[in-house]
């Protein structure tokens, strides 16, 4: 059938209403400020879903391209990037608490009650943190089960494995300096069983408490240190583990596969 | 990032067999077959998340006070086995150096175990998935049974070494081993490990010559302050001088660290003997799965334990006989 009609005539309703559809998506995404912000649309040829991964700044952690095993849930049940997603949470619902409390032992309890009472979504937030952080501990330990039971910590991939504990370690770490900062009854009982695990180092016992917990007992010192060790050492330090965990998959030749 | 492709082991050059799928054509692109996935997964959890957040509140007790300590008083399940440990040996060696010996043990177990065969898939050796469930059953039996067997009065062994006599507290040296009694108290046997060192006393004839000087060697009198060497010397800054001023208390090392670490070290040695001579257990990799196994058992079995079968004063008893007193 030979073109006889001048293209962009509407004939009908339903093409009109094509055309404002089009013009819409013309409008929100081949805007001057969305592009931007993206520099291409949507990648839809490999060539540039390859490119999207390669030059995104959240994507690039990915390589551009897996093993077609690798993506199959069983091998992984997503355990590592579920527990970098528990921790991303951790992080957001984290910010959002530090707005409302105040690492003072007059001030933690009432701040973290009225968190609870007078903040709009406070109390989901503080549950939110609470929850994903087992969930984090629980995740790690999964992902190391299936890494072990893969046999994924084979060469190449020792060093990536000794990264892992270390991870297990800080996760384990940011969990327990957590619990003290509500101030309640749980967190300090709780951490007092942990001062006198840490006191009965060999010969480093008082030292150890000393450093840790900046005292004999638990005070405003321990406190203030578990604040600081769990809203930005410890964060920092795991992140800078996890860029290098992640790192080192790609490094190692991906995931590990059967020779 | 090219893989290349690996060698196939065991095939003869030349020999005919189809062509391998190149490396490419087995791989799939991160989006969207990755990016999916994770995308989903991430949108499930959150979902899950803010409805378990809506439907249950964190923990917020009373403030913190000093003053008042609730019994029992637990630390977070993760260390609960720790603080279950605790109860059952020395307390360095219980929160500090099994827990670092553990920790240091995964660490080195790419070290160990540097065989390639048998990975990126799931329990790659032949024997694997049974030794993996065999350890798990027999580290549950064995953390339980030795949990009751530390327990108390209520264990069966203590009954059993009920015939031990009771000590006669006048005599100089008790010749055949006996357990103290609290004055006026009903005769008990071995109630828990520690009685080796607080309540077991017997003794041997000795010669004098040996550093006793009444010709009798008394357990735990006799053992209980040997000077360590050079522990009243002065040197080292102090502090740096580790053992300045240590005396050794043998029975209690007895009790707290040698039977506690051997009855480990036992178990452990145990199950991959009976694996090995049943030909299950048969490549490094299978003696790792069966310690990993056992090690990540023990933590959870233990701190099950701690969270449900510990009441007041630490006592053994049924998740649902636990009272907790606020203080
Ligand atoms: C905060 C903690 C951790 C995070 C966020 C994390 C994240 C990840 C992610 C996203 C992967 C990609 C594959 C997957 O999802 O399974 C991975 C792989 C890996 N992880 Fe972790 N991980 C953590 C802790 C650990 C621990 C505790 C270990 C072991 C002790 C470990 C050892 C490994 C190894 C060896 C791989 C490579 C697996 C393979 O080649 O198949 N990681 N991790």
């Amino acid at each position: 059938m030979a073109f006889t009609e001048e293209p962009g005539k509407p004939r009908n309703f339903q093409e009109r209403i094509g055309i404002l559809q089009d013009r819409i998506y013309d409008r929100v995404f081949h805007n001057y400020i969305w592009q931007s912000i993206f520099r291409s649309g949507y990648p839809n040829t490999p060539r540039n879903q390859m490119l999207v991964v390669a030059t995104n700044v959240f994507l690039h952690l990915h390589p551009t391209r897996l093993h077609r095993t690798h993506v199959k849930i069983t091998h992984t049940y997503c355990l590592g990037g579920l527990t970098f997603f528990m921790f991303l949470v951790l992080t957001v619902t984290g910010v959002l608490l530090m707005f409302y409390y105040v690492p003072d032992v007059n001030r933690a309890y009432q701040d973290i009650a009225a968190l609870e009472t007078n903040v709009k979504f406070g109390l989901l937030m503080r549950n939110l943190h609470r929850w994903t952080a087992h969930a984090m501990v629980i995740l790690v330990f999964l992902h190391m089960m299936r890494v072990f039971y893969t046999g994924a910590y084979k060469p190449p991939r020792e060093f990536n494995w000794v990264v892992g504990v270390i991870l297990l370690v800080l996760t384990l770490v940011l969990s327990f300096t957590g619990y003290l900062l509500p101030w309640d009854q749980l967190a300090l009982w709780a951490v007092t069983v942990g001062h006198g695990i840490a006191g009965s180092a060999p010969y480093f016992g008082d030292e150890t408490q000393l450093i840790v917990f900046g005292g004999y007992e638990i005070g405003p010192n321990a406190l203030i240190r578990f604040y600081t060790l769990h809203v930005i050492a410890l964060p920092l330090l795991a992140a800078i583990f996890m860029a290098v965990h992640f790192w080192r998959i790609r490094r190692d030749g991906g995931m590990a596969r059967p020779l | 990032m090219a893989i290349e492709a690996p060698p196939v082991p065991g095939r003869a050059p030349g020999a005919a067999r189809p062509r391998p799928k190149r490396e490419r054509e087995e791989e799939v692109l991160v989006w969207p077959d990755l990016v999916f996935v994770e995308f989903i997964s991430a949108v499930l959890f959150t979902i899950t998340f803010v409805i378990l957040s809506v439907l249950i509140n964190a923990p917020l007790l009373n403030r913190a006070n000093t003053d008042v300590t609730p019994n029992p008083s637990k630390a977070p399940w993760y260390f609960l086995n720790l603080q279950e440990l605790l109860l059952h040996m020395d307390k360095a060696w219980a929160g500090v150096l099994l827990p670092t010996i553990a920790l240091g043990f995964f660490a080195a177990i790419p070290y160990l175990d540097r065989s390639r065969e048998a990975q990126g898939i799931w329990f790659g050796t032949k024997y694997s998935v049974r030794i993996t469930i065999i350890t798990v059953v027999y580290a549950t039996l064995v953390c339980g049974i030795l949990v009751a067997f530390d327990a108390g009065d209520r264990t069966k062994f203590e009954y059993a070494t009920r015939w031990i006599p009771s000590c006669d507290n006048t005599a100089q040296h008790v010749g055949f081993p006996c357990l103290r009694d609290e004055p006026g108290a009903k005769h008990l046997g071995i109630v828990t490990t520690k009685d080796f060192s607080k309540r077991l006393q017997f003794s041997i004839p000795w010669p004098d010559a040996l550093g006793t000087d009444d010709g009798h060697l008394d357990w735990p009198r006799d053992l209980d302050r040997i000077p360590v060497p050079f522990n009243n010397v002065d040197c080292c800054y102090g502090s740096l001088h580790l053992w300045k001023g240590m005396n050794l208390n043998i029975p209690d090392i007895m009790a707290n660290q040698v039977i506690p670490l051997s009855t480990i070290a036992f178990f452990t040695v145990l199950i991959i003997y009976v694996l090995f001579r049943l030909g299950w257990v048969r490549t490094r990799r299978d003696v790792f799965i069966t310690m990993f196994t056992g090690v990540l058992t023990a933590y959870l079995v233990l701190s099950l334990v701690g969270s449900f079968f510990r009441g007041q004063g630490q006592a053994l008893i049924w998740p649902w006989e636990i009272k907790v007193d606020p203080g």
